[in-house]
Order: C-alpha cells, then sequence, then structure tokens
C-alpha cells in the first residue's frame, strides 16, 4: 500500500515547527539509513513560494510581475505541478489560506487532497522567530500582529522566495483552520513534542501515508532535536538566517516565560487572545 | 523598422525594443520577425500546456497576466498581442525574455539561463536561477575589465570547428536600483524594465559583436550548509545535470523536442569548455572578493 499521488499542504506560521516535521518526513523516507542529513533532505517536496518552480511553470520572468500578478498564477502552478506529481508531495507553505480577487483560493481548488496545520503558542514562535531573523522580540511581536504581514515583499532587489501574505498569527491560524476547500489536520506544536509518534502518526493517517509504528518510532528518535542539534553543530544548517543563533535552539514549549516580559506577553495575548483560547494556549479564568 | 541583433540572430521588430541595442545598419532579411498582431486566447491542437501556455507544434503560445499573449512560431516569429492600456514598453520587456527564449528554443538553440563576460577572445558564462546574482557578479566582473556578452540568457552554438561559441547579444544588462548604488553604475543607468519596477536597463561600456570560444562555464550558488565556499570542477556526468537544470526554462526543451541534439551538444561543449561550481557567501560585502578570486581562477585556466 502506498500513499496516494498528489498535494499535501504542510502548512504553518514560521517557527511553528514546519522543518522538523520535514526532517521527520526524510527520516521516514530514510529508514534504517538514516538519520537523515539536514543538509540533503531526500524528502523535498519544496515549498509552495518558490520562485524556481513559479518560473519553471508559467515560462515568465517572475523578477518583471508584480506580486499581485504572481499570485493570480499561483493557482495554475499547483494545479500543474499536482497533475505531474507521480507520488504523495508534502509541500511546505508558509502563506495564509487566502482568495484571489476572483474567488479563486490562492493554493488552488481540489488541488491538495489534505493538509496539515502545524501551530504553535505565540508567545513562543515570537521568542524563536526573533532569534531567526536577529530582531528584537518587540520587532517579533510587531510583526506577528500585523494583519498586513508578509513574508518575503520587499520590493528592493528580488526576494529568493515569492511574496507569503501571513496575515497576522491570528489571520494565519483561522485563515487554514476556517477554510472548507481542503481537509486539514491540526497538530499542535506542543503536543508534537510531548507526544511525537502519535502526533506524527495522527498526520500521516490523516494524508493516508502508510508506515508502521516502528518505522514512526525510529523516524522520530533520528529526528530528535539532539540529533539535529549535534548536526547544525557539526555542518551547520542551510536553512539558518541568523548568523549568530542557530536553527535548532532548544525547542522547549513554554520558554517564553523565562524571556518575555509581562508587557510583551500582554501584547500578544491581547491581539491574539480569542485564538489562543480556541487552541488552548490561554486558560480562561 | 527598428532592427536588432539578439542571440546571434537578426531581429526586425515593429515596435521598439528598449532591452536591445538598436543596430543601425538595416539588414535585408532578418532571421527573426517581431511585431504587432492578433493572438488566439487558446490553441487548437495543443500537444503540451501549462497555467500560461500552449504548444501545438511549431507554434507557442504564452499568456502573461495583465500584459500580452505572444504567438512564437517555428524559432521564426513572435506576435504580440497585448491587453488593453498595456505599453509597448511593458511588453518589450517580456519579448527580449521569455518570448525570446521560448524562440531560441524552438531553434534548437544550446540556451542557459546565465550572463556572459569576455575577455582576451574568451567568453565566461556565469549560470544561476533569478535572483541568483548573474547580473550583479557579470557587471562586477565588467567594472574590473571584462566586456560584456549577454545577460540573463545565453546561446552557446559550435562553430565550423566544433567549438562552443558564445553568440554575442544585443540586450541590455537589467539591475536592480541596490546593485546600480552598490556598483556606482548610476551614469550608465536606462530606463526601467517595466514601469514601477526598480530594475533598469545599463548601457554596456565594452561590449563584444562578435561570436567568441566558450572558456568556463560558473554555476553560482550561495555558500550555505552543505556548500562551503571555493571554485570545484564539476566532472562530467556532474557537469550534464547540471547544465540540464542550468537551461533557460528547464524541461521546456524537451517539451519542444530537441533534448537528445541538446544532450550531445552539451556533452560536445563539454569536451572544450570547462565548467565548475562557483560557491561564494551572498551580499555586496563579499562581491569584490568574489571577483578577485573568480579572476584569479579564470587567468590561471588552461588555455
Amino acid at each position: 500500500m502506498t500513499a496516494p499521488a498528489g498535494i499535501v499542504w504542510l502548512a504553518s506560521f514560521p517557527k511553528s515547527g514546519n522543518t522538523w516535521f520535514r526532517i521527520f518526513l526524510a527520516n521516514l523516507t530514510a529508514g534504517d539509513s538514516g538519520p537523515a542529513d539536514i543538509n540533503n533532505l531526500d524528502e523535498r517536496g519544496g515549498i509552495a513560494s518558490s520562485r524556481q518552480e513559479f518560473e519553471a511553470a508559467t515560462l515568465l520572468d517572475s523578477s518583471l510581475l508584480s506580486h499581485d500578478d504572481i499570485d493570480e498564477l499561483r493557482p495554475g502552478v499547483y494545479a500543474a505541478m499536482a497533475a505531474a506529481a507521480n507520488e504523495q508531495r508534502w509541500i511546505k507553505a508558509h502563506d495564509a489560506y487566502t482568495t484571489l480577487p476572483g474567488g479563486e483560493p490562492l493554493l488552488g481548488r481540489n488541488v491538495a487532497s489534505a493538509a496539515v496545520y502545524l501551530v504553535r503558542d505565540p508567545r513562543d514562535v515570537a521568542v524563536s522567530l526573533a532569534h531567526h531573523n536577529s530582531t528584537g522580540i518587540d520587532e517579533a511581536i510587531k510583526f506577528m500582529n500585523a494583519a498586513d504581514g508578509a513574508l518575503s515583499w520587499s520590493g528592493r532587489g528580488l526576494a529568493r522566495q515569492l511574496r507569503q501574505k501571513l496575515t497576522g498569527w491570528s489571520g494565519h491560524v483561522t485563515s487554514w483552520l476556517d477554510q472548507t476547500d481542503v481537509p486539514v489536520h491540526m497538530l499542535r506544536y506542543e503536543d508534537l513534542k510531548t507526544s511525537p509518534v502519535e502526533g506524527f502518526a495522527g498526520a500521516l493517517q490523516f494524508a493516508g501515508r502508510p508506515a508502521t509504528t516502528a518505522d514512526i518510532e525510529r523516524a522520530v528518535r533520528n529526528a530528535d532535536f539532539n540529533e539535529l542539534r549535534r548536526q547544525e553543530s557539526e555542518k551547520g544548517f542551510g536553512e539558518r538566517t541568523s548568523r549568530t543563533a542557530p536553527f535548532f535552539r532548544s525547542g522547549h514549549s513554554g520558554g517564553w516565560r523565562q524571556t518575555l516580559t509581562a508587557a510583551q506577553a500582554d501584547a500578544l495575548e491581547q491581539c491574539h487572545g480569542a485564538v489562543m483560547q480556541r487552541l488552548g494556549y490561554l486558560i480562561t479564568p | 523598422m527598428p532592427s536588432y541583433f539578439i542571440g546571434g540572430l537578426r531581429v526586425a521588430s515593429d515596435f521598439p525594443l528598449p532591452g536591445a541595442i538598436p543596430q543601425t545598419c538595416e539588414s535585408a532579411a532578418a532571421d527573426v520577425s517581431i511585431r504587432h498582431g492578433s493572438v488566439p486566447m487558446a490553441l487548437n491542437g495543443a500537444s503540451e500546456s501549462g497555467p500560461t501556455w500552449e504548444m501545438a507544434g511549431e507554434t507557442f503560445l504564452l499568456r502573461g497576466p495583465r500584459l500580452a499573449r505572444f504567438l512564437i512560431t517555428a524559432g521564426r516569429a513572435i506576435v504580440v498581442e497585448k491587453e488593453p492600456g498595456v505599453t509597448d514598453h511593458d511588453a518589450a520587456a517580456f519579448v527580449l525574455g521569455s518570448a525570446f527564449g521560448i524562440l531560441l528554443h524552438q531553434r534548437g538553440a544550446l540556451v542557459l539561463h546565465a550572463s556572459a563576460v569576455a575577455r582576451d577572445g574568451r567568453t565566461l558564462v556565469v549560470c544561476g536561477a533569478s535572483g541568483a546574482g548573474k547580473s550583479t557578479l557579470a557587471a562586477a566582473l565588467c567594472r574590473a575589465g571584462f566586456a560584456f556578452v549577454t545577460d540573463d540568457i545565453c546561446v552557446i552554438k559550435p562553430d565550423a570547428s566544433q567549438r562552443p561559441m558564445a553568440l554575442p547579444d544585443g540586450r541590455r544588462l537589467k539591475l536592480w536600483k541596490e546593485s546600480i548604488d552598490r556598483l556606482d553604475l548610476a551614469p550608465l543607468c536606462g530606463e526601467a524594465v517595466r514601469e514601477s519596477f526598480e530594475k533598469y536597463y545599463i548601457d554596456p561600456v565594452d561590449a563584444r559583436a562578435e561570436s567568441l570560444p566558450l572558456a568556463a562555464i560558473y554555476v553560482l550558488r550561495e555558500a550555505r550548509p552543505p556548500l562551503e565556499a571555493g571554485i570545484q570542477p564539476l566532472a562530467l556526468p556532474d557537469a550534464l545535470r547540471t547544465l540540464d537544470c542550468e537551461a533557460y526554462r528547464p524541461g521546456l526543451r524537451a517539451k519542444i523536442g530537441h533534448k537528445p541534439e541538446m544532450l550531445a551538444s552539451a556533452a560536445a561543449m563539454l569536451g572544450h569548455a570547462k565548467m565548475f561550481l562557483l560557491v561564494r557567501p551572498r551580499g555586496f560585502e563579499h562581491l569584490e572578493e568574489t571577483v578577485a578570486k573568480l579572476r584569479a581562477h579564470w587567468e590561471a585556466l588552461d588555455r
């Protein structure tokens, strides 16, 4: 039995466990030849915002198209990718689930068979994001609270990836969880840390990808944070952006308690309280 | 009618192409004609298609959003139908890029997504994806004494003795404002490639008008794990595989049906020109160092 061919979106706000999930998938594929090399992941489904894939599919020079014109074409690009996929392809996406002015979803209609949505306590995301981008925490919070926040949007030079609208942390979460086009499986980072085997198994089952418990256990061991940190300290990690902070830092949940000031935690809770409550990150008194 | 020399071909266009340098001598018989005309929304009997294009035999239809449709036929003609309100200037940017790239594939040319410069009668080619830094590096090499050959699309063709030659190109260099500022190229900066985009045409100071033998191809990569900064030769199988990925719009030539010939001409080319992986840190602060290393490497190449 093999997984059905086609696209599965692996969606999340940045710094919410997406890379960890992809490394788990690479280790699942590697089987007993793991641990997979974090700089040479076989299970590279790619990212939805890849400029190169966009140009290969449209034949157009993306540097001469506006972000909005590019977005108009993106549904067609994913439809072509889905039609060409001869196996199951997990594609990372940091884009919020948005629709174009004409009503078509940015990520296309009937393109993906499933989506796995990873979510993490926004207070931990803020700490991780600040390290990743080498900014202060206030700046990270401002970005998470901005309803018009996006990645790779700058008009100066050419960003490596296509623009990804994030719509703020709450907007991102609700855009994915409340859309009805793609069946979505929500996975909390905190639960994945506590019970990785159950967490990954649930996501695989949802996407129809067969795997034995022993296979999953081995892949979880090989994608353990200690192993990832060991590899990064030895050889570095190609997806790291910060010059100072390692990519695989602590991976802890709840670390924000030692890092955020009361005012910073409050700024996030004020902005995202409703969604945090919905996900169990805020206990109502 | 303005005429140009692009990718080794004589081109006549019924509207100006600001990205190319007009030729003074009007050639009697052009290899390629470019004109306004009506272009269908779709092709009958298309054998291949993508989100923005269709192909039927020797005819290729390309659609640019809120821009124009381009009908590219048999490696000889490009017909352009603009959307209402689109300027010739904006349409021309895509004529010289994507549409001409497709036309070159139709002619069976070996087309690389690359910029090229020349020195001492030999061509140095820099391949890389969009945004990799090809044009900026080419501009920096020109500042360091190389002559400009081509930007973004590089056509390679064997001469009578089967030596691979980089064909001269009458297109202008295109650079983002940031690169122009960093390289002090403001005096050579022309008009924007597209209105409201911060990418501009740059006039070459010294451009080559003759075909020059290809000496080396450098594939531009960023130094991040697992790649370490340096210049490494690529062995033939790796070079062939890499060359396939570095083609202009990879995958297109397989669809157009020239893949076997291309493989043969790529292999023949690698018999003459060496191929290297050029891994360097990104950022303008490292550009001078990259140019110095590349220049030293280039000068040490066997003749």
